[in-house]
């Protein structure tokens, strides 16, 4: 039950660990080629419709739609990128999601993160009540209250505005768990320490506490973004305004005046793929240990 | 900043802009100021306020031909055709149907819709009476130049809720056919002025039937509504509208529909699409594609498919969907101007945004040339438009338009039509009955009327 | 997601803990002071946007209201009555069940087949993982626009390649019988690279020595897998598995882009139906009912899931 923790240490040895294990092959005889040849066959379906993608959007929609799409006759042309970035719509979604995922991460682990330290040394009345209802939350789908969030939100005359947009996702009653086992298995000595020595609450919790949980904080910002950049129904259903919608929600409701376009269609499903691959590139580790530790819910 | 702004000149490379990156940076700031320095309840961003006043927020649903259209003429307007004032036009397209009309609804609940929105005119009925759109001031209209005379009665009589106007229409778009001049030639079926000869009864739709199969050796008229969500509903409408009797639908139900005029609508509609002179199972695709091969002779289809038969190269005519029972009527739609409810508006921009309507029907010819007819009068009057063709040879369309009958859940892109289209299909493809396939009609509008109505 | 049983056992022995100071009484008051403090903010959104909505829900499924900007009315239990009485809200759960089925066995099984290939300790690692996990980093929009264009039925992908076969091309997204088939392919490529790393992390952390034992004594490659490894991932296949039918019955996104829930609403899952009748249909009230049929069915779900887990344990 506490692999939260035992999982994230263990991420820190050398990152080989994986190569060297002996499961499967060892000198065991189900044959390299076997399994080689399964693994090449997976990510070969796994990847073609990147490739299939890649390929139609850098042909001309002429080619697409008179000889049929075949990969090797048309000319190259990155024609289609160069309309979609005049068009100026996908970058300016790629910033909405880039700042509304940045907001409700930062909003979502600040909040999350008092709130599980809070429960977790606190002894205010009600707090285990409060936990109790907390973790009750998690079961609540936030797909199921859309309808009477629109409602509210239309109450506050907020639709349309990025605050709507972005404070109901700021509710992560799942991290405040996940953070708060985490806060519970951190050895107290220390903060007692600090304590005695008359530090307040706030400084024991950001100068002892907080540092040592740098890696549980760091995976649920990863799963936090990862799902706010990713999020749909929610911000599909209180943005009307393009001007204020996500790559996803943006992609999916605005349309374009010349009809459905293969090729733009492609360039543009890709350059909105393009941040979060490259991130994935760049922090790999990071990214695999988040979902590993948080996806479970810490367990 | 080096992009240049849309306003200095032709020279821009999209008049009708979307998004510069000065709207960009006012935004961020607006986000950034808006949310974090007031606080969760107070900081909403005002997209209305932050994309500045000058620019008009206009929406449609018009993709393809119909989507460049609009865009030529939004480019015109905001150009200052006709020495006019120009605009500057933040346009956004949303996909045809139930996506598009959610949209418009929400935006509107929500307070913040845009300035102007396109709406099927058989669609009102479901935003005039909840407040969902805004009414237009007549008066500030006729300022710029549009009258209610300007418009053909039955359309027009379709704009309004309770007395007040709430749509201004853009066109009429029937549902018509289509021949290939050479096959009707062929089958004696045009006049000596090259027209279509009228019919006057199911027995002669039947026999042109035959005679267009005789002469393309292939099938005679063609009707794709596999699958189709308003098809059958469009052929079945108008047909039922020429036999005089009504087709209501009362709130709370029971609906209004004559079964026996029905019956011999559908049975016309089995009759005339056997299987063998004219194929019954093809879906709209299917007939568009038969059609412009040369593999029919007259397809039932809206005029707005005109510019795709244009280019098949078809000696291609076209006629107001032939009279067959007691009275000529023809299953239309409107694109119409609605004013999206806002809960606060400026009326600075409404002034602007019936300005902006009224010269956009000015610009109604180029709309003429994807097959609609301009529903802003003076514009048939042109020469211009007597030279289309064959756009004019249905014009009087417009005369006998007959709409979708108004309530909140009917019209264009409706769960309505897709319910009617059901049984009639069923009926088409031999599955049921006439008979069963009307009684299934009557049984699903009554589910319909029967639902508590959420505008009233 | 989890049991809620180790919170009390760990609160008890986080209580004594308390008050161990010899200085007076003024640490142990800020402190129970400001326990409190740090968990307001969160109770502020929690309340505002989590407790809010459930009871606005609740109070809405008994009422007509509507999107329409007019009164709203107190209409009892006739929502309720009414979603009974619906044949599309059963055939929309009923939609919702099957995508469940077909989506999360594919995902559990081939999830784990990716991590156990991965595991054996191929060359790359990295390069599998970021074509199994790739996907899942992609929007939902982006997926879809690049399987609908694979499901083109002319152009696409999946077509050109049954052609080239020599076999009918498929409508993979006009056939009633075909189409929720289609998005749950679509789904399980998307999704299983999340389900993959959780495997792969489990069986990271897995003790090797019984395998190797088993190994000396000349066990197969075949055999382990079956006798030892797969029974040691008993634990974490139930939990992937928990959490990915819980996924699959809140399935919405991809539908409602890909198919809008045709065709002929063989694809509408039950939160489509829910935002069909409360927004399009502009009926807030009844969606809401529809809502919490939906939510007493994910509740129990949870809950019998969460049985089943801890007998297990």
């Amino acid at each position: 039950m506490s692999a939260t923790v035992t999982t994230v240490r263990s991420r820190r040895r050398p990152p080989r660990e994986a190569a060297g294990s002996p499961l499967l092959l060892g000198h065991g005889r189900l044959p390299r080629v076997l399994t080689g040849t399964a693994l090449v066959v997976l990510a070969v379906v796994w990847l073609l419709p990147f490739v299939w993608a890649v390929i139609t959007s850098v042909q001309s929609e002429e080619d697409i739609n008179t000889t049929g799409l075949s990969p090797f006759k048309g000319a190259f042309t990155l024609d289609a990128y160069q309309r979609i970035l005049e068009r100026g719509n996908v970058t300016v979604w790629a910033f909405n999601s880039f700042l509304i995922s940045a907001l409700v991460t930062l909003i979502t682990v600040a909040v999350s993160t008092l709130a599980a330290y809070g429960f977790s040394r606190g002894t205010f009345r009600g707090r285990r009540a409060l936990l109790g209802v907390t973790v009750a939350a998690i079961m609540v789908p936030p797909q199921l209250l859309v309808v009477p969030l629109f409602d509210q939100m239309t109450l506050f005359h907020m639709v349309d505005t990025y605050a709507a947009v972005i404070l109901p996702q700021v509710v992560a009653p799942m991290m405040v768990f996940i953070l708060k086992r985490f806060f519970d298995a951190v050895p107290r000595e220390l903060e007692e320490a600090a304590r005695i020595d008359g530090a307040s609450e706030f400084r024991v919790f950001r100068s002892i506490v907080l540092p040592l949980s740098r890696p549980i904080v760091a995976a649920v910002a990863i799963f936090v973004f990862i799902g706010a950049w990713n999020n749909f129904m929610w911000p599909f259903i209180v943005t009307n305004d393009p001007d204020l919608m996500t790559l996803p929600v943006g992609l999916a409701t605005v349309k374009d005046a010349y009809g459905v376009q293969y090729a733009q269609s492609m360039a543009s499903a890709l350059l909105a793929a393009l941040p979060l691959i490259v991130v994935f590139l760049l922090f790999q580790r990071r990214i695999v240990d988040s979902v590993a530790t948080t996806g479970l819910g810490g367990s | 900043m080096s992009s240049r702004s849309p306003a200095q000149g032709p020279a821009a490379p999209d008049p009708v802009h979307r998004l510069s990156r000065r709207r960009l940076l006012r935004h961020t700031m607006a986000a950034a100021g808006g949310l974090l320095a007031a606080g969760p309840l107070s900081g909403c961003v005002s997209p209305a306020s932050a994309s500045g006043a000058s620019s008009l927020s206009v929406w449609d649903l018009f993709q393809g031909g119909d989507g460049m259209l609009m865009d030529e003429m939004i480019e015109a307007v905001s150009k200052g055709a006709g020495g006019a004032e120009g605009f500057e036009v933040d346009r956004t397209i949303l996909d045809w149907g139930p996506s598009y009309y959610t949209k418009l609804a929400m935006s509107a609940a929500g307070g913040r819709a845009s300035d102007v929105a396109a709406m099927h005119l058989s669609r009102l009925a479901g935003y005039a009476p909840g407040g969902l759109v805004d009414p237009f001031d007549l008066d500030l209209l006729a300022e710029f130049g549009v009258t209610a005379e300007d418009f053909a009665p039955a359309v027009w009589s379709r704009t309004r809720h309770e007395g007040t106007v709430y749509a201004i229409p853009l066109d009429v778009h029937p549902f018509i056919v289509f021949y290939d001049k050479e096959a009707a030639e062929k089958a004696g079926l045009l006049t000596t002025s090259g027209e279509l000869v009228p019919m006057g009864s199911p027995e002669a739709l039947l026999e042109a039937g035959k005679a267009l199969a005789g002469a393309t050796g292939e099938a005679g008229i063609l009707f794709g509504h596999v699958t189709d969500t308003a098809q059958n509903w469009r052929l079945f409408a108008g047909l039922y509208a020429q036999t005089g009797a009504e087709f209501a639908l009362p709130d709370g139900g029971p609906p209004k529909i004559d079964v026996d005029a029905a019956v011999r609508v559908v049975t016309l509609m089995t009759r005339l699409f056997d299987g063998k002179t004219n194929p019954n199972n093809l879906d709209y695709n299917g007939a568009l594609a038969a059609f412009t091969s040369g593999r029919g002779g007259m397809a039932m289809l809206g005029e707005w498919e005109l510019p795709t038969l244009k280019k098949s190269g078809l000696d291609l005519g076209a006629a107001p969907f032939p009279q067959v029972f007691e009275e000529p009527a023809v299953y239309t739609d409107s694109h119409s101007f609605v004013l999206p409810h806002q809960d606060d508006p400026d009326p600075a921009r409404r002034r602007e945004a019936h300005r902006y309507v009224a010269e956009i029907l000015k610009q109604s010819l180029t709309w003429a040339s994807a097959g609609h007819i301009p529903a802003y009068q003076p514009v048939l009057a042109e020469p211009g438009y007597a030279a289309l063709d064959p756009q004019s040879s249905y014009a009087d369309a417009a005369e006998v338009a007959v709409l979708d009958p108004p309530n909140w859940f009917a019209g264009a892109g409706s769960n309505f039509q897709n319910r009617m289209c059901q049984p009639l299909q069923s009926a088409l493809l031999g599955n049921t009955t006439p008979e069963k396939a009307v009684r299934q009609m009557v049984r699903e509008a009554d589910t319909l009327l029967r639902q508590p109505d959420p505008v009233a | 997601m989890t049991t809620t049983a180790p919170l009390g056992a760990e609160e008890e022995a986080g209580s004594p803990a308390v008050a161990p100071d010899g200085r007076g009484t003024a640490p142990r008051r800020t402190r129970s002071g400001n326990g409190l403090v740090f968990v307001l903010p969160f109770l502020l959104v929690f309340g505002l946007f989590m407790v809010w909505p459930i009871v606005q829900g609740l109070w809405m499924s008994f009422t007509d209201s509507s999107l329409a900007l007019r009164d709203t009315r107190f209409v009892g239990f006739d929502n309720y009555t009414e979603a009974f009485g619906d044949p599309d809200v059963w055939s929309s759960l009923g939609n919702t069940v099957f995508f469940t089925v077909v989506s999360s066995v594919p995902l559990v099984l081939i999830a784990l087949a990716m991590a156990l290939l991965v595991h054996s300790g191929l060359a790359g690692q990295w390069a599998w993982r970021l074509s199994f996990f790739a996907p899942y980093l992609l929007p939902v929009t982006v997926v879809t626009m690049i399987w609908t264009w694979l499901y083109q039925p002319e152009l696409g992908m999946a077509n050109q390649l049954l052609t080239a076969l020599g076999m009918e091309p498929v409508g993979w997204l006009s056939d009633e019988s075909v189409a929720m088939w289609s998005v749950a392919a679509l789904t399980v490529w998307w999704t299983v690279g999340f389900n993959f790393l959780l495997y792969l992390a489990a069986l990271q952390s897995l003790p090797t020595t019984f395998d190797e034992a088993a190994a000396l004594d000349g066990a197969g490659a075949w055999r382990r897998l079956w006798s030892i490894t797969l029974p040691q991932l008993r634990r974490t296949t139930g939990l992937v598995a928990m959490l990915q039918i819980l996924a699959s019955l809140k399935v919405f996104d991809q539908i409602y882009i890909l198919t809008k829930g045709g065709p002929n609403g063989s694809t509408r899952p039950v939160l489509e139906y829910v935002y069909d009748v409360g927004f399009t249909g502009y009926r807030l009230g009844y969606a809401s009912a529809v809502s919490y049929l939906f939510f007493a069915l994910i509740v129990v779900v949870s809950l019998a899931q969460f049985r089943l887990f801890r007998r297990e344990d």
